[in-house]
């Protein structure tokens, strides 16, 4: 049947749609804020996303992995525009961003828990902005009288005093990898992050040399070189995305887990199952188990057999 | 059911023959030497009773006959009158109720092939009359009774095809109390009709009027839905066949469903929905339409994420089932009826039409839902670019039909819907909207189309008459520029319109192939299935039991469709109203002493059989399913080890009718075989239309082309025939046995080959195809041949013959043991 359907792949963006006669369904990814890494691809309900891992050529730094949509199996649910950890991927209806999926309360929304106390803030502080790897904040000064003061030192003390410090953070594309955080001397801003887990390099087995995962790595210092020329975690900053993971030549060098995910409360099937996949289905009984959802408990033990994990 | 006896010479007591000349009148007595025929008759070995009738076929000739076995005790009775064609079954009836068995009876046609066709040769006339009662009776010396096979009947009809052809043929079957089986592939009935929005010329909402009839369906405690399903297999034979369905998942369990749609409600994902043609989106849990029948809701798993918020919804009622599996139904029934309807070309393959390239570009079925006020716009007719209602729309018809490059035939209903979407159009928007029709020939044969077509145009719709050659896109406005030519006008125009509607062909249904397949039907070259005869049994499939209904046999609108419904159903229930079903017993039998299966793989019968009425097992003798035998004798000739017989039609009875007529002077003489529905009826309708033609014709009847075996050409040969010809239907698809002529062509190909190699001359022997209707064409094909037969001369042909000879009795040296 006339269905138009249409996949454009250009060097910015990678998009998706559905034109109907009264309906358009748009899905596009944003190649800049994609990161690689295999949330995406693990949320699908449909198994349409493919996480492609780039051939490096000689001497060259690691490219990330490609992000690939199948047009035939990509239902536009916005799961994964919803899960993704950096916001590359919008899907719209008619050019409107409202999800049915969340309306529907069919799956969650991640919570991403970013307190600012901006009384807190130095007035001619702006570390947070640079610290941030994705530079999704920016600080601005606005003097008394509403106008943004883009000169401190030409202020008088007493006007400097009034002036009030914005902080505006792009909250949907933030990953909550907390740098921020941490830069921020006088503790003006608290991050909670929406995926925790763990992350382990296996030195013995990390080649020689290799730095493939610090070099796709979105989060600068969530891993670092140490003296001995190989990568460490710092597990502060890392948001368990997995892109590293991807990239990594050998198999058992990096392990990534994720055990828990920050959501607002949903009682679905759709969630359960990309909790399975993106956490381990035991980390998913343990949060059925929090919400005493017995009946999707069941459903998962039915398909793992864990009996011994559940009491 | 009885098995026919493979029987050797069944009569114990001697043969008496008794023979029957009929005058016709002067039809035959006026050309043909009666007298010479009835003391010639007597000289022939076995027949004791010779008898001579004005009119045979008359009471007072029958009473002759009926007296004739009574009193001369006769065993056989051959009677030399007119066509088998015409009078085989009343003198079957006949000597039957005199006792004997209806198929010790053979006729001579000394009318038709002999007195009709030979009027200026009297002399020549009345030996060709001789030579057919010697054939006769020689054929009667080896004629066996056969018993009527009587197969039991399944009192229940399947219908394939739920649309309104197969909604109203289930209807009236349940109606006159038969169980009916409504097998639809889709979620709902109502097929194409529950599409539309109006219905032409009348102009009443489709679903208003098809609604109620599938509520009918839907509640008839004797049609049982089976929705949402595939045929998988049919086996079996008229009136008892297997059917085996396979009932694909709804993952909503039918009996619990109630229907209320709560669960559509609280689903969070939308498909495409190809009933509005994908304008528009359906929930991943939901009905295709609001009247659908039967009202039980599905899961697309394709799309659904199973988030499970319509079980939830769904509550207490427990209706769906995300582990439901696809199931399997095996029925039985006596009858099936294919209406399985049509699909509708998508011109993607037009670039210069710009459909799949330009928004506003679309085809008169996204039309019919944009107009519905059900429709996934309301109603609201508008562009796919900018939403707004177009005030120009041009509507171009035979897109792909008519077509030599595409679809060569008419897609029937076309022009009718166009004028219907204009009405519509202009009616609802007024002076608010322009509208052009490119038409090649506006078609309106219908009760109270012409008149719809006068509403139309008094509308002020702006008609047309010219091929759009090609279609651009104005890319700032979307709008669409035509190009075509006026012929009433003979100059080339171009319009700007806003929107275009692509009046697109009509296609067999996807999926025909492979119901062919399972079904054994076949299909014409325009893909739709082919009747039987296209004007006497044009609901009847050349499988007996099986009737077409609606636009899968040819593309047909509403009420044609509804009638040939109600047609296909009263077919079906002269099937199934009986408790037994005849059938003549003129079928394949396997000597299974002789089958060469049971000891090395074979199965060519198997193979060749039309019909797939022969069963073959690895090591075990084949199997004839009689009831679903035709008859043909394609098998027969095939066998490699002669191990099957045609009942009435043996090669020993064939042989002898080859001897008989080869008896005399074989040099002069065609020898020809004739296919009993083709070109037994061309060489017959020769004689009723008085073609006269040279009478060195001698005409043996087989059923089919497919019974003529190797050996009785070459049998032919070595008695030294001039000429053999076999005649056969018209390929592709004439063949009264689906196809019988390719297998007979196939043989008789590799055969012609052989025999000129063998230093024959190519024109002795010939396979021509002619039809029923080809008298004329018969007459100048004897003509020709006879004249070839003389430009060879006696002395090359005998010289030819005796070249043969050895070869030949050294090939046919199996079959006279």
């Amino acid at each position: 049947m006339p269905l138009k359907t249409v996949k454009k792949d250009t060097a910015d963006t990678l998009t998706l749609e559905w034109i109907l006669h009264v309906k358009n369904y748009k899905l596009t990814l944003d190649k800049a804020r994609c990161a690689g890494c295999q949330i995406c691809s693990l949320a699908c309900p449909k198994e349409a996303i493919k996480v492609e891992k780039q051939p490096k050529a000689q001497g060259e730094k690691a490219k990330k992995a490609k992000v690939d949509i199948d047009l035939a199996k990509c239902n536009f649910c916005g799961i994964c525009d919803i899960t993704c950890p950096y916001g590359a991927i919008k899907l719209t209806l008619n050019g409107s961003h409202d999800l049915s999926v969340l309306a529907k309360e069919s799956y969650p929304e991640l919570v991403r828990d970013i307190k600012v106390d901006t009384r807190q803030c130095p007035k001619e502080c702006d570390d947070c902005a640079e610290a941030c790897p994705l530079g999704l904040i920016t600080v601005s000064k606005i003097g008394f009288g509403g106008k943004p003061v883009q000169n401190l030192t030409a202020l008088t003390p007493s006007e400097r005093s009034r002036v009030q410090i914005n902080l505006a953070i792009q909250k949907e594309y933030c990953p909550t990898c907390r740098v921020c955080e941490y830069k921020c001397a006088p503790g003006a801003i608290k991050v909670r992050k929406f995926m925790e887990g763990k992350i382990s390099i296996d030195q013995s087995k990390c080649p020689e040399g290799c730095t493939d995962c610090l070099d796709i790595c979105p989060i600068t210092g969530a891993l670092f070189l140490s003296a001995d020329g190989k990568v460490q975690v710092n597990e502060l900053f890392c948001d368990y995305c997995g892109a590293c993971k991807v990239v990594c030549p050998v198999d058992e060098a990096l392990t990534l887990k994720r055990t828990r995910i920050l959501h607002t409360p949903v009682h679905s099937g759709a969630w359960n199952k990309a909790l399975e996949r993106l956490t381990s289905p035991v980390d998913a009984v343990k949060e059925l188990k929090a919400t005493g959802s017995k009946k999707a408990r069941e459903a998962v033990c039915k398909r793992f057999v864990f009996e011994e994990v559940i009491r | 059911m009885s098995q026919p006896e493979t029987g050797k010479q069944p009569a114990p007591e001697p043969l008496r023959i008794g023979v029957f000349i009929c005058h016709c009148g002067l039809n035959i007595a006026g050309t043909v030497d009666i007298k010479e025929l009835v003391e010639y008759s007597k000289t022939i070995p076995d027949v004791v009773y010779v008898k001579e009738n004005r009119y045979t076929c008359a009471d007072p000739g029958q009473d002759e006959i009926r007296k004739g076995i009574k009193e001369y005790k006769l065993n056989r009775v051959v009677v030399a009158a007119c066509s088998p064609r015409m009078h085989e079954a009343t003198f079957r009836r006949t000597v039957s109720e005199a006792g004997l068995n209806p198929f010790l009876f053979e006729m001579a046609n000394i009318r038709e092939f002999s007195s009709w066709c030979h009027p200026s040769t009297p002399k020549e006339a009345t030996e060709r009359a001789k030579d057919a009662i010697r054939m006769a009776v020689a054929k009667a010396r080896l004629l066996m009774p056969l018993q009527t096979i009587e197969v039991p009947v399944t009192n229940k009809a399947l219908v394939i095809g739920g649309g309104i052809a197969g909604m109203n043929a289930a209807l009236d079957l349940a109606e006159m109390g038969f169980k009916v089986y409504l097998l639809e592939k889709s979620e709902s009935i109502g097929g194409h009709m529950a599409a539309l929005d109006k219905t032409f010329p009348t102009l009443d909402c489709s679903i208003c009027i098809e609604g109620p009839k599938m509520v009918d369906v839907g509640r008839h405690p004797n049609i049982q839905i089976i929705a949402n399903a595939d045929l998988l297999k049919v086996d079996g034979y008229v009136g008892n066949f297997k059917v085996k369905i396979r009932r694909n998942p709804r993952y909503v369990m039918a009996d619990k469903c109630t229907g209320c749609g709560e669960c559509k409600d609280v689903c969070p994902i939308e498909f495409p929905n190809e009933w509005d043609m994908n304008l528009g989106t359906r929930k991943a849990i939901s009905v295709p339409f609001d009247q659908a029948v039967p009202l039980i809701y599905t899961i697309n798993k394709d799309y659904c994420i199973e988030c499970y918020k319509c079980v939830d919804a769904c509550g207490a009622r427990e209706a769906i089932n995300f582990e439901q599996k696809p199931e399997e139904i095996d029925i039985e029934v006596g009858a099936i009826i294919v209406a399985t309807g049509y699909d509708v070309y998508l011109p993607y393959d037009m670039p210069l039409l710009g459909y799949g390239k330009y928004p506003n570009v679309i085809t008169s079925m996204e039309f019919e839902r944009l107009i519905l006020a059900a429709g996934p716009t309301g109603g609201r007719v508008i562009r796919q670019s900018d939403g707004q209602k177009p005030h120009s729309v041009a509507f171009i018809q035979c897109v792909g039909s008519r077509d030599k490059n595409k679809y060569p035939y008419c897609s029937n209903y076309c022009c009718m819907y166009t004028l219907k979407h204009v009405v519509q159009l202009k009616e609802k928007y007024k002076e608010d909207i322009e509208v052009y029709v490119f038409y090649m020939d506006i078609r309106s044969p219908g009760k109270g189309y012409e008149e719809f077509y006068d509403r139309a145009r008094e509308k002020g719709v702006n008609f047309i008459r010219g091929r759009v050659s090609r279609i651009d896109e104005d890319p700032k406005t979307h709008n669409l520029i035509l190009h075509s030519e006026d012929e009433n006008l003979g100059v080339p125009i171009e319009i700007e319109a806003e929107m275009v509607v692509l009046a697109t062909a009509s296609i067999p249904k996807k999926g025909s192939d492979e119901l062919a397949r399972i079904l054994n039907l076949t299909r014409g070259a325009d893909g739709f299935f082919m009747e039987s005869h296209p004007k006497l049994k044009p609901m009847d499939a050349p499988t007996d039991g099986i009737f077409f209904a609606g636009a899968c046999q040819g593309l047909k609108d509403i009420p044609y469709s509804v009638s040939q419904g109600s047609g296909a159903a009263s077919r079906a229930a002269t099937v199934i109203s009986k408790p037994t079903w005849k059938i003549e017993p003129i079928v394949s039998v396997i000597d299974e002493s002789k089958c060469r299966n049971v000891t090395a793989k074979c199965g060519i019968c198997a193979d060749k059989c039309p019909y797939q009425a022969i069963k073959v097992e690895p090591n075990k003798p084949a199997q004839v399913i009689t009831a679903s035998c035709h008859g043909c004798g394609t098998c027969v000739a095939e066998c490699p080890q002669d191990a099957i017989t045609q009942m009435h039609f043996t090669d020993a009875q064939i042989m002898a009718q080859i001897r008989a007529a080869l008896e005399k002077d074989p040099e002069d003489k065609i020898l020809a075989f004739l296919c009993n529905w083709c070109s037994y009826a061309g060489a017959d309708l020769a004689g009723t239309s008085r073609f006269e033609y040279p009478p060195s014709i001698r005409a043996i009847r087989v059923m089919c082309s497919g019974r003529v075996d190797r050996d009785f050409i070459l049998e032919a040969l070595r008695l030294g025939a001039g000429m053999v010809l076999v005649g056969a239907c018209h390929l592709p698809y004439d063949c009264h046995y689906i196809s019988g002529n390719y297998k007979m062509k196939a043989r008789t190909d590799a055969l012609k080959g052989m025999l000129e190699k063998l230093g024959m001359s190519p024109e002795r022997f010939r396979v021509e195809y002619v039809s029923a209707a080809e008298g004329v064409h018969y007459a100048e094909l004897i003509r020709e041949i006879d004249a070839q037969m003389h430009a060879l001369g006696k002395e090359k042909i005998k010289a030819e013959n005796a070249k043969l000879k050895p070869i030949i009795e050294n090939m046919l040296k199996r079959k006279k043991q």
